[in-house]
């Protein structure tokens, strides 16, 4: 078991050098910060100057070699726009993000699995296939266009849920939260709905499924003849098998929830870590971009490790070796 | 048992909870959703509108623009003079305090000039190497030098802060970015990014305290959701309402629409490279008549734009009032082409920014049409600022699309930067991307360098705009954009839209 982790941190590190190479290299091509940093009236001379004074005169190589064994130390450069150490920038923007697609889950999880369950046992009542339609579409309307529909209907035309930001945010120490407040409660409704609802859906379908096969086995068969309440029957028994593949989906899934709710955090003008990569994007903030990409790595990976081998603990029948 | 504890567990949270945020706005206080965040809390860490308009409240300049033609007066600085072509000496205010105390001196000023030439904390490399020395004679004077005459040198004035030398010594670039000290009308009270910024008035402010308390910035960038902001009432002034959202909006009863002929002038810029077709002037007054710009107005902008027949606006010198666009006329287009010997056309790509000018990529779209209508092979080529800015630096671009307004409303330095022949050496012409070159133009240019005399300058500079226009048709101009802005209307709001597009609390006031 040691040495399979061992053997996957290894993995783990060439993935993310990797990583970091090829963002060094896409966004060098991306836009020349030099004309931003040294303002709309400089002349060549001083725009040469500048690129001296940021070390982007020097070769591809040189700057990249710097790079990671700046990196190696935790300092990731500063922000070519604000001016302030990129790995700060983004740290200070992870419990926005993290609270967001924390809530996104949640969502997802319970309501999916518990409409799944709710489908699987009666798939032919009306009710029941509407809610199929509609994960349907839960699947297939873009995360931009379900955000904006919400805000237009509960913000604008009902008014009883806000249109964008995070509401009133408590500081515990150094995490921003907004689960402490009314206010925040309200603001994380929206995003938390429009981010989750892709893996609300995938879950329903997929809890619907599972739990469509394993009633059908010959145990779930037994337990009804023994006469066991069915709240037991659905949950106790048949609902676990079905929990095994759902759950490693949901860990996995939280992982890129995290680094990619770009979208939701730009329609909802969430100051989470997405927003922070739009931005930094349009304005070629290279410091900000590569770090914010290999955080972004190193979560994923991270993630997927601890489920591995969370999953072995889980079914005996895995052996890491 | 367990439930209603619960409950009242419930009711003391929301009680607790509702109570302060209550009282969060009052009357004399004020939420502002702007279209871009200010980077940061350094005033010379950014040269965008966006950054200045918020530093524009915090700190001051030795002169601040005020007014609907942004006229130039006093602020730290008292008076100035100009005594020779290289120096200036303004005289400063007395009795201003930064909002920490330490009072403001020649010193700070000193400072803050010598601060622009670093290229760690300052985007004003230009302006702060252009000094050759600063002296400080006594605690309210300073005179400075400059390497090259500057006429415009004063009118730079009003986007230059002023630190305080004490305190930005003592702290780190990190915290001077993040907390600001300045000595403007307004104290930065919190600053959470990508979400909020409070201000509050500042009581002990020199020109008195500013009427409204408690201001609320809320930069939010995507357009819809300003909208539903605004329309959901969570927000009393939107600035940056787009085109496409103006119907919308205007029949709203519970809101008022502001409109203000913006500053920037939108034009496109063409080469006239010896033996290409666009050296002929025929060519050049072809492509001009061949655009038809009402049309653009209409469709493309929604009419939120106002034709241009040149690049300064009416309160920058050298504005010509007596220039005037060329007719749209596709065949006298047509004539010209083939008088020029063009009957058959020829092959011309327009470079565009998509995400940087109001409609930018539309608008490029717009007019290769019309090129095409009269037999020229146009192509587009419209990409993200991020990467068409440096094309334009670095002179790739023969014929593009691009906007741009002055901010020391002088056009002699704009002049230099767009249409002066390239000359890395110099400095010139950084900014002229199609290589555009007239040693006529030229010669004018550099003779106003030393005129310092207003009346010399604006006739020149007026002179100089017509040969541009007219006689050599330098750029093809479009229109200039047009600001909107929203207001609730049952707040007593008093707003007027500054002509650099800064929100400005000090100026807003509210019933």
């Amino acid at each position: 078991m040691l040495t399979y982790i061992t053997r996957r941190v290894i993995q783990g590190l060439i993935v993310l050098l990797a990583v970091s190479f090829i963002c060094f290299i896409i966004f060098r091509y991306a836009g020349d910060p030099v004309l931003t940093l040294a303002g709309r009236y400089a002349t060549h001379q001083e725009q040469e100057e500048v690129r001296r004074a940021f070390g982007l005169d020097k070769p591809f190589y040189v700057q990249y070699t710097r790079f990671i064994a700046n990196a190696a130390h935790g300092n990731f450069g500063k922000s070519y726009v604000s001016r302030i150490p990129a790995l700060n920038l983004i740290l200070e923007r992870v419990p926005a993000t993290v609270e967001l697609a924390t809530s996104a889950i949640l969502i997802a999880f319970l309501l999916g699995v518990g409409l799944g369950v709710l489908v699987s046992l009666k798939p032919r009542a009306l009710r029941n296939r509407l809610i199929m339609a509609g994960s349907l579409g839960g699947i297939s309307i873009p995360t931009f266009l379900m955000g904006i529909l919400l805000i237009m209907v509960f913000a604008v035309y009902l008014k009883i849920l806000p249109p964008f930001g995070r509401g009133e945010t408590i500081n515990l120490g150094w995490w921003r939260t907004g689960f402490l407040t009314l206010s925040g409660l309200g603001h994380l409704v929206l995003p938390a709905f429009t981010l989750g609802m892709y893996q609300l859906a995938v879950l329903l379908r997929l809890t619907r499924a599972g739990m469509r096969e394993v009633l059908a086995e010959e145990y779930i068969k037994t337990a009804w003849a023994k006469g066991l309440p069915p709240r037991k029957v659905i949950f106790k028994h048949a609902l676990r098998n079905v929990l095994i593949p759902v759950v490693t989906m949901t860990g996995l899934q939280f992982g890129e929830l995290i680094a990619f709710s770009i979208v939701t955090e730009t329609i909802f003008q969430w100051p989470g870590m997405g927003n922070l990569l739009l931005i930094s994007i349009y304005e070629s903030d290279q410091p900000v971009i590569v770090t914010y990409i290999m955080l972004a790595a190193l979560i994923i990976l991270s993630i997927n490790i601890v489920v591995d081998i969370l999953y072995g603990f889980l079914n005996p029948k895995i052996r890491y070796d | 048992m367990r439930k209603a504890f619960l409950l009242l567990l419930a009711v003391l949270l929301v009680g607790a909870v509702c109570g302060p945020a209550g009282q969060a706005l009052g009357a004399s206080s004020i939420v502002i959703a702007v279209d871009s965040p200010p980077r940061t809390m350094n005033p010379h860490g950014s040269d965008a509108d966006s950054n200045l308009g918020v530093m524009a409240n915090i700190f001051e300049g030795l002169l601040q623009r005020k007014g609907p033609q942004g006229e130039l007066v006093p602020a730290l600085a008292l008076s100035y003079e100009h005594p020779d072509l290289l120096t200036w000496k303004f005289v400063l205010r007395q009795g201003v305090k930064f909002h920490n105390g330490n009072p403001f001196t020649a010193a700070d000023v000193k400072y803050t000039f010598e601060r622009l030439a670093v290229p760690e904390v300052s985007e004003f490399v230009n302006t702060g190497k252009s000094f050759t020395s600063i002296e400080t004679p006594d605690d309210y004077t300073v005179i400075v030098k400059t390497k090259d005459p500057t006429p415009w040198f004063a009118n730079n004035m009003h986007q230059i802060y002023i630190m305080d030398k004490e305190s930005t010594e003592k702290r780190d670039p990190g915290e001077v970015g993040v907390k600001p000290i300045g000595t403007g009308p307004y104290k930065l009270v919190e600053w959470v990014k990508g979400s909020y910024l409070k201000f509050t008035a500042n009581e002990d402010y020199w020109e008195g305290a500013p009427s409204i308390k408690e201001v609320e910035l809320r930069p939010i960038t995507e357009s819809s959701t300003r909208f539903a902001a605004l329309v959901s009432g969570q927000a009393d002034i939107v600035s940056g309402i787009p085109v496409e959202l103006y119907d919308k909006v205007v029949q709203d009863p519970k809101i008022d629409v502001v409109s203000r002929p913006a500053r920037r002038a939108i034009f496109l810029a063409l080469g006239n490279e010896p033996g290409s077709p666009t050296a002929d002037i025929r060519v050049r007054q072809a492509i001009y008549m061949a655009i038809n710009e009402d049309e653009i107005i209409e469709k493309v902008m929604r009419g939120h734009a106002a034709p241009a027949a040149q690049i300064p606006d009416p309160p920058t010198i050298g504005y010509n009032a007596d220039l005037k666009r060329l007719p749209y006329d596709p065949a006298k287009a047509k004539e010209l082409l083939k008088a020029a010997g063009f009957e058959k056309g020829f092959e011309l790509t327009l470079v565009g920014p998509n995400d940087r000018y109001v409609q930018d990529a539309k608008i490029a779209e717009a007019v290769v049409k019309y090129l095409a209508k009269v037999g020229i092979q146009a192509k587009l080529d419209v990409k993200p600022k991020a990467i068409f800015f440096p094309e334009v630096n670095q002179g790739k671009t023969y014929f593009y699309l691009i906007g741009w307004f002055d901010g020391t409303f002088d056009m002699g330095r704009t002049y230099f930067k767009l249409i002066h022949t390239r000359d890395k050496d110099k400095g010139f012409g950084e900014w002229n991307g199609s290589n555009f070159t007239d040693p006529e133009i030229d010669k004018i240019l550099e003779s106003t360098a030393s005129m310092v005399d207003r009346a010399e300058r604006e006739k020149t500079l007026q002179n100089l705009n017509k040969i541009t226009m007219v006689d050599k048709i330098a750029w093809i101009p479009l229109h200039y954009q047009v600001d909107l802005y929203a207001i609730q209307k049952d707040k007593g709001i008093k707003f007027q839209p500054r002509p650099d597009q800064w929100m400005v609390f000090k100026e807003i006031s509210k019933q």
